[in-house]
């Protein structure tokens, strides 16, 4: 029996309950055989993979290592925590939840003080005047390093922060810190702005691959069998399937429509009969609908699609094409 | 990496530490084991990722010394001579990730504290460096130097608010930084105005200190004593100093060209120092001292029988490094990318060490690594 693949699931939180959403929408149903507090699973009905439950930041440290082949974790941490992460690991797909951003902030009475070019005076002015460099606190010091380094900002410390870092400020540990946030609300309440041009990273769940497991055994088939799902359920929920049949339908008519709102034919142009199948963003939908009618169709009927497989799978091309290709030079 | 001291570098790097010794610098060998503070304080976060960090049992971060600059010159304010001329000199391993090369790597160096005869002091650092090369064997190095003092004294002199004067001595030694202060500088009216530009407009025609009072005022009637370290106070003036900033305060197309024109000053230091010397008497700028230092070090340099006219001077030289306040040099030999020697003045740093007074400092540290691997055969007699 070849080696299955391990895919490494956020072990708790709403991580975990959109990663386990995210592969049933695409009919992957994860299970735990021994029960819910195990910490490895399968897919049920599929073979060759084992789930292994981890955190978020362990998820991350395996697919450094190589430990895992692939994981679902947050860009952030990524960044943050592999060194040179484009040489390391694949960032397959965007998943649509997670989303944080990793900003600089700082107390809202720095009324003198919007964006990084005013942090960079700050920083130097202070350095001259208390005969010490500006504290920062955070979790993302390797983030804000190469931040500040592109804003030439260097009058400044790093506090390593293990908890509730927009504390820092208040509590006199920090002068100012970088951390994640959705919607700044947590921020505010400690009196403290996000700056302008402050934010560094704007991270969402990702599913990345570890280029140093091992892709030798069965690995790359069970990924592309996997990826395939993934990709059909991604391309169905991006569509609305769009059908109807009257006689005006022509190429030139079909190519308006492709032009207009974005759809796709995929099984080819109008039957000489003028019937038709569309795939439409679902936005475009109703505008669609009422452009063919206007054209002359009786009915149109929109539905939603389960899957949409297609002979092409940009999911896994890019995968094959990322993990084949030599790892990017170190900057020589 | 070998286990055993190879003969070759080995043995021309203790001639190199005699010759320093015989030059009247006392041999000192520090701790390996440093307090990681003052590296992180004084070049910043981002040597952090270079260095070997760890932590002691309770809790203080320590490294392996990254350079020997900071550690003897901890181990001078600690010495009974702290204050007092002192001349010091080094071999020993310094401890950094670099992309190319082991990360233990030796060097060998001199730091002199305490000389008020700045120009000698800098001209017998170079001098120095030189015998060292030749020590080597190696026949003309090529050598630059730069003074960051010049930089200093003529940014001072410009008619420039405070923030742009800070912010051009800071990115002095970013060079790419440099060059988009300038942009913004010439830019900056023609960018977004800033949020409160009324207020600004309007409180920079009023009394200073009454505006300062009223800032102040209304920050502590939002309850805000001190946020961040920063006083009312603090916040108040930077505040009103844009006003000054932002109030169409764009910089003239004349006072950029002449920052260009000053940083295009290259050639031999005399050449150079002719250049200045126009240049101080077109625009009736004073560098205060600098220049003259400038030149009485060159004196000092040929009477050292250094050859002048060999020296790459440009004033845009800078060695990367904040820490430095005067005099720059590196020098360096076609066979490899890195200098074999560099060093310069820092005068600031032993107080940011904690000194109570001001030490001049000047040194320099020679990789031997470098050294040997241009000299013929390691090391000549």
């Amino acid at each position: 029996m070849s080696a299955p693949l391990i895919l490494a699931v956020p072990s708790k939180g709403r991580l975990q309950q959109n990663t386990e959403s995210l592969f049933a929408r695409s009919g992957l149903e994860l299970v735990k055989p021994r029960g819910s507090r195990d910490y490895r699973g399968t897919i049920a009905d599929f073979d060759g993979v084992e789930i292994a439950y981890l955190s978020a930041a362990e998820i991350t440290a395996q697919l450094a290592q190589g430990a895992v082949h692939l994981g679902v974790t947050g860009e952030d941490l990524v960044r943050e925590m592999i060194a040179d992460a484009d040489r390391d690991v694949v960032f397959i797909d965007q998943l649509g939840f997670g989303f944080a951003n990793v900003a600089v902030a700082v107390p809202q009475a720095w009324i003198d003080v919007r964006n990084m070019a005013d942090l960079d005076d700050v920083a130097t002015a202070f350095r001259l005047k208390h005969e010490r460099k500006m504290r920062l606190a955070t979790k993302y010091a390797n983030l804000t390093r190469a931040f500040f380094a592109d804003h030439g900002v260097v009058d400044y410390r790093i506090v390593e922060s293990s908890g509730a870092t927009e504390g820092a400020p208040a509590a006199g540990t920090a002068e100012m810190i970088v951390d994640i946030t959705t919607t700044g609300a947590t921020l505010a309440a400690n009196g403290l702005k996000i700056i302008d041009d402050g934010i560094i990273l704007r991270s969402q769940a990702n599913l990345v691959a570890a280029r140093a497991a091992s892709w030798d055994g069965g690995q790359r088939e069970t990924a592309r069998l996997l990826l395939d799902r993934l990709a059909a359920e991604k391309r169905a929920h991006a569509y609305r399937e769009v059908r109807t049949r009257f006689a005006g339908m022509n190429d030139a008519l079909l190519k308006e429509a492709q032009e207009k709102f974005g759809v796709a034919a995929p099984f080819g142009g109008p039957t000489s009969s003028g019937m038709l199948t569309l795939h439409c963003p679902p936005k475009h939908v109703h505008a669609l609908a009422s452009f063919l009618r206007d054209h002359g169709a009786e009915a149109v009927s929109v539905a939603a699609l389960d899957y949409v497989y297609a002979r092409d799978n940009p999911l896994h091309e890019r995968f094959m094409a990322e993990l084949d290709r030599d790892a990017p030079a170190k900057n020589a | 990496m070998s286990i055993m001291p190879t003969n070759g570098p080995d043995l021309g790097a203790q001639q190199l530490v005699s010759s320093y010794m015989r030059a009247g610098y006392t041999l000192i060998d520090p701790p390996v084991l440093q307090p990681a503070e003052p590296f992180l304080d004084l070049s910043g976060e981002d040597i952090r990722r270079r260095m070997f960090l760890t932590t002691d049992p309770h809790g203080h971060e320590l490294c392996l010394r990254p350079d020997l600059t900071i550690p003897v010159s901890r181990a001078y304010l600690q010495s009974p001579s702290a204050g007092k001329a002192a001349g010091f000199c080094y071999l020993g391993a310094v401890f950094r990730h670099r992309e190319n090369g082991a990360a233990e790597f030796m060097q060998a160096g001199i730091e002199s504290f305490g000389r008020n005869d700045k120009a000698a002091a800098d001209a017998e650092m170079l001098a120095l460096g030189l015998e060292a090369t030749t020590l080597y064997g190696i026949g003309a190095p090529e050598v630059r130097v730069g003074d960051v003092g010049l930089f200093t004294a003529f940014v001072a002199a410009l008619e420039l608010p405070p923030a742009w004067k800070r912010r051009l001595v800071k990115d002095f030694n970013r060079k790419w930084s440099l060059a988009h202060d300038l942009d913004q500088l010439t830019l900056s009216a023609a960018g977004s105005p800033p949020e409160y530009q009324g207020v600004l407009a309007a409180l920079e025609r009023s009394d200073p200190k009454a505006a300062h009072h009223l800032v102040a005022d209304l920050l502590s009637i939002a309850g805000i004593a001190a946020v961040g370290g920063r006083s009312v106070d603090e916040i108040a003036e930077r505040f009103l100093e844009q006003a000054s900033l932002d109030a169409g305060a764009r910089l003239p197309s004349e006072t950029r060209a002449l920052i260009e024109r000053f940083l295009a000053v290259r050639g031999d230091p005399d050449e150079a120092a002719g250049e200045l010397r126009n240049l101080v008497a077109d625009t009736k700028l004073s560098l205060n001292g600098a220049l003259d230092l400038f030149e009485v070090r060159t004196g000092f340099l040929a009477a050292r029988g250094v050859d002048v006219r060999a020296i790459r001077f440009s004033t845009a030289f800078g060695r990367g490094f904040d820490y430095y306040t005067g005099f720059v040099f590196e020098l360096h030999d076609s066979k490899t990318k890195g200098p074999l020697i560099a060093g310069g003045r820092y005068d600031a740093l032993l107080t940011r060490l904690g000194a109570r007074e001001p030490i001049p400092a000047v040194g320099f540290a020679a990789s031997i690594e470098e050294l040997a691997a241009c000299g013929a055969a390691g090391g000549a007699a």
